[in-house]
């Protein structure tokens, strides 16, 4: 069940993070402005910024829904939610008027204000998915299971001897005890 | 004597047990260290595919990095003869007592609404000496069509091979056939035979609009009015102040100085 819930985490969180990089990974430009006008980091490091979120926000969407590296995907995309919490309550706090560019635009827009809290709560959303999987990164098909399960690399007949022995071997160890 | 052919079949026994545990314990012994040594294999394996898979995403990040940052103009930022050092296009007496800057996008609605409402007034009072306005055109709106800085780099064209007062014709023929946000969009034949009923030279001017001549210029203006804290469009700025209001009839009060 709750592997389920892990799969349902990982698309949800996954498809969000696909959608808002591909609309924005074309127009880097706008990016860049729309990391500007929040006004937050030091212009020497905005350009690059701007650049490289959509870009991550791609590759670790595409880890999520495939399910690689979930934990480490999950552990990121929590971190990014937070830094992007932080963005969008700091502008409201300082009177900005700005689209959060989460999906494409950003800079000034008359109504920002009306759209700050729900812009929260849908980041608080979906960085609580994000946190689950960093707490249970297991779900189902997830290609972590298949990278990651132990799979024995042995002739079966063999396998079976082993286990038989090693079985053996536990009930004389209890025994001896 | 029974009793101690027992206690010897005993201790036979005994020894028999004792070597058959002992067998048993090397055996169990044997299991434990094949068993341990195929965990550490299989750990390791799974090491290798983690660093391998982080590897991966590591390569798609950074290659990703680079494809994006190669998407903007490689093209200089050369500025059409003609045109201010602030990417703009300044009309009207150097000392005229009021001055205004328009950023604006040839594809934004509220900026055709905006050049509509006081385009003319503003016209009469540059003519008139009292007011000197800077047009700066920006390509902010690429990501609803290539409209929006191809028309602006259609404006630096004209400017460049034709002078300001057919830009400033070409500016004012943009805003009158401005497409809506939902397209369908003037495409370059359409910016041409523009250009040619403002007063330019179709062989003046097709080549430079085909071939996005001052897309640099254009990508510099764009980053310079973001740098500016300027991130939409029409941002309107009366002698130095932002002009603050958001209406249209705010603003354009705001330009000919008729708002008190």
């Amino acid at each position: 069940m709750k592997d389920w819930i892990g799969l349902v985490a990982r698309l949800v969180t996954g498809g969000v993070w696909i959608v808002a990089g591909a609309l924005k990974v074309l127009h880097p430009d706008e990016s860049v402005r729309a990391v500007r006008a929040y006004d937050l980091l030091p212009e020497t490091i905005v350009p690059a910024v701007g650049q490289l979120l959509p870009v991550l926000e791609v590759v670790i969407g595409l880890c999520l829904v495939l399910g690689i590296l979930t934990r480490g995907a999950g552990g990121v995309s929590a971190l990014l939610f937070v830094a992007f919490i932080i963005g969008i309550a700091s502008a409201w706090a300082r009177g900005l008027s700005i689209d959060c560019g989460c999906f494409g635009g950003g800079g000034y827009i008359p109504d920002a204000a009306e759209k700050y809290p729900a812009e929260i709560a849908r980041d608080v959303g979906l960085l609580a998915l994000s946190l689950w999987l960093v707490i249970r990164p297991m779900s189902r098909l997830a290609l972590d299971t298949v990278l990651f399960t132990r799979t024995p690399d042995h002739d079966p007949t063999d396998d079976d001897e082993d286990e038989g022995s090693l079985d053996g071997a536990e009930e004389d160890l209890a025994q001896n005890r | 004597m029974a009793q101690k052919k027992t206690s010897h079949r005993t201790a036979d026994e005994k020894a028999a047990t004792q070597a058959k545990r002992e067998a048993r314990r090397a055996r169990t012994d044997r299991a434990k260290v094949a068993a341990e040594e195929r965990r550490k294999a299989e750990k390791r394996k799974q090491q290798l595919t983690r660093v391998g898979v982080v590897a991966g995403v590591l390569v798609l990040l950074v290659g990703g990095y680079f494809f994006v940052s190669s998407l903007g103009s490689d093209k200089a930022d050369t500025p059409p003869a003609g045109a201010s050092g602030d990417y703009g296009l300044v009309l009207g007496e150097p000392d005229a007592p009021r001055s205004v800057v328009i950023y604006e996008d040839f594809l934004c609605p509220f900026c055709g609404q905006l050049e509509q409402t006081v385009g003319e007034q503003l016209d009469a009072a540059v003519e008139a000496g009292e007011i000197k306005v800077e047009y700066r055109p920006l390509g902010f709106l690429a990501r609803i069509s290539d409209y929006s800085p191809q028309s602006a780099n259609a404006f630096a064209v004209v400017l460049d091979s034709s002078g300001p007062e057919v830009a400033k014709e070409f500016h004012d023929l943009l805003y009158a056939d401005q497409p809506s946000e939902e397209g369908p969009f003037p495409d370059d034949d359409d910016l041409v035979a523009l250009a040619v009923e403002a007063g330019a030279e179709e062989a003046d001017v097709r080549p430079g609009i085909e071939d996005m001549a001052f897309e640099g210029w254009v990508d510099g203006a764009n980053d310079a009015a973001s740098k500016a804290d300027v991130n939409s469009t029409p941002s309107v700025f009366v002698d130095g102040e932002l002009v603050e209001d958001q209406s249209v009839d705010e603003i354009a009060a705001a330009i000919v100085g008729t708002s008190g």
